[in-house]
């Protein structure tokens, strides 16, 4: 569903992602990992066309980045790190308004924002204004705006930062109900970004960690923790390591 | 280019909750009543002081089109100068400073899409001005008889003067992310472009430019205050109306392109 081939993005003589590759299928649920200043928004950005790679291109189900860019995008729902939602716009219209871009035909419009106030929990909400709304919710209209074209592709950057930890666990579970849930026939596939390792336990099946622009770890979090370590354990190890110099060396 | 309506709707609705809409709207209608009224106070004064004098042939060709309408709308596109820039202003800088430009850049639409749309939102805002201030000529056809064509022209000058600068405002908006920095921006831009035909005049009478009369002339052309003045004089020129639309164009490419440059970092 997602293939990074060779991802990279340099600024000036900086790396911030250097030679990043993966395929991720259909229906997975990725944690993607790594401190912060690693590269993963810059990652997340390559992937959803708002920056273009330096070097390497990615396929979005199916679509080049470069060769197709509106269909890739039009196949991914992305929710960045501040949710890019107008504080002047009620709800409803905000969600009406970002599935209009996103090519749902008019007669399906009512529907689609419908479904996605209800799968976010935000029907009670649908009428005030998103400036006037919690961070919370702020949040979950995000993520609305996100889902609002049932999209194959989901990519959340940070999705539960800054919130409380009742807040935390009710968008994790709602990203969990994403996950599982059918969409056509077929699951959403999601990309999380994080560097909270117990919300990758909660969620996700498959960890990929970025250290310093580049890919250290790729496996299955069975796979990872099956020798008893913690995924704590994994990413204080991965991370302490220098791998650029290591590289240079 | 069918997301254009969406953009621009959307931009047009933000006008509207926000105060800006009503605080521009509000001066605009203050000033220009302001402007008519001692435009026609003035005329007023001319036709009696004429009277007394008993200056038949002045009085002849003393009209309402000439000293009241044109004055009227050559000053208020002075006041366009100063108010567009606050309508323009957050076009997209408001979007860079939310994050919200990154919702835009990353769904299914153009560039294009994106610069139009909010470019036909800031027209459409331009064009409900300038059809408010058809109002106070609108009273001088009920009580006088002013000269239709000439007045029309006048107008469309008005409008056309309102839209090239929205255009320039909107590139101004598109470089930043700060909308005071937009708002400075583009008025400095338009009073430059305004008073490039004042310093085209500075040359004329023999300044540093006098001596290479094309640059004067080019400097004048570039500026709109002749075509301005052509076109409210009555006179509608071709060559004038591809001036107004080379220019949005020309500013309306440069917008796309600073929107495009997220993309070049």
């Amino acid at each position: 569903m997602i293939e990074a081939r060779g991802l990279t993005k340099r600024y000036g003589e900086i790396r911030a992602v250097d030679d990043v590759s993966f395929e991720i299928g259909a229906g997975e649920v990725v944690g993607f990992l790594g401190p912060n200043g690693a590269g993963k928004t810059t990652t997340m950005r390559m992937l959803t066309g708002y920056l273009p790679p330096t070097d390497g291109t990615a396929l979005v189900a199916g679509h080049d980045i470069f060769e197709e860019p509106l269909a890739a995008r039009r196949a991914i729902g992305y929710l960045p790190e501040t949710p890019p939602v107008y504080p002047e716009m009620d709800v409803q219209g905000y969600l009406r308004f970002a599935a209009r871009l996103r090519d749902v035909p008019r007669a399906r419009l009512r529907e689609a924002v419908d479904r996605a106030l209800e799968r976010c929990r935000l029907t009670e909400v649908r009428r005030r204004v998103i400036g006037a709304l919690s961070k919370g919710y702020r949040q979950r209209v995000g993520l609305a705006q996100a889902i609002v074209h049932t999209p194959p592709v989901l990519i959340l950057d940070e999705p539960t930062v800054g919130l409380d930890p009742t807040q935390i666990r009710e968008i994790r579970e709602l990203i969990s109900n994403l996950a599982s849930s059918t969409e056509g026939g077929e699951r959403h596939t999601v990309i999380l970004s994080t560097h909270i390792l117990p919300e990758v336990e909660a969620i996700c099946r498959r960890v990929i960690l970025i250290h310093q622009g580049r890919k250290v770890v790729d496996a299955p979090l069975a796979e990872l923790t099956a020798e008893g370590q913690s995924l704590e354990e994994i990413f204080a190890r991965e991370t302490a390591r220098d791998v650029v110099e290591e590289a240079a060396a | 280019m069918r997301h254009i309506p969406t953009i621009a709707g959307r931009e047009l609705g933000a006008f509207f909750v926000s105060p800006v809409a009503y605080v521009v709207l509000s001066l605009y209608a203050l000033l220009a009543g302001f402007f008519f009224l001692s435009s026609i106070l003035q005329f007023n004064e001319i036709v009696i002081r004429l009277q007394q004098f008993q200056a038949i042939e002045q009085l002849q060709a003393v009209n309402l089109n000439d000293y009241v309408i044109s004055p009227f709308l050559g000053v208020m596109s002075v006041v366009l100068l100063f108010l567009v820039p606050g309508i323009t202003m957050g076009l997209f800088a408001a979007e860079k400073a939310n994050g919200t430009d990154e919702l835009l850049l990353t769904s299914p639409i153009t560039i294009w899409d994106i610069v139009l749309g909010k470019y036909l939102a800031a027209a459409a805002f331009v064009l409900l001005m300038v059809a408010l201030l058809g109002l106070y000529p609108g009273i001088l056809f009920l009580y006088g008889d002013p000269e239709i064509g000439k007045t029309t022209a006048g107008m469309l000058a008005l409008l056309l003067t309102g839209l090239l600068y929205a255009a320039i405002g909107a590139f101004a908006s598109s470089v930043t992310a700060n909308q005071i920095i937009a708002f400075v921006l583009s008025f400095v831009l338009l009073l430059l472009l305004l008073m490039l035909s004042v310093i085209a005049d500075l040359g004329a009478a023999g300044g540093a430019l006098g001596a290479t009369g094309t640059v004067a002339e080019l400097l004048r052309y570039l500026s709109t205050n002749d075509h301005f003045e052509t076109m409210v004089r009555g006179l509608v020129d071709t060559a004038d109306l591809a001036y107004y639309g080379a220019m949005i164009g020309s500013f309306l490419i440069l917008a796309k392109a600073a929107v495009e440059s997220v993309r070049w970092r």
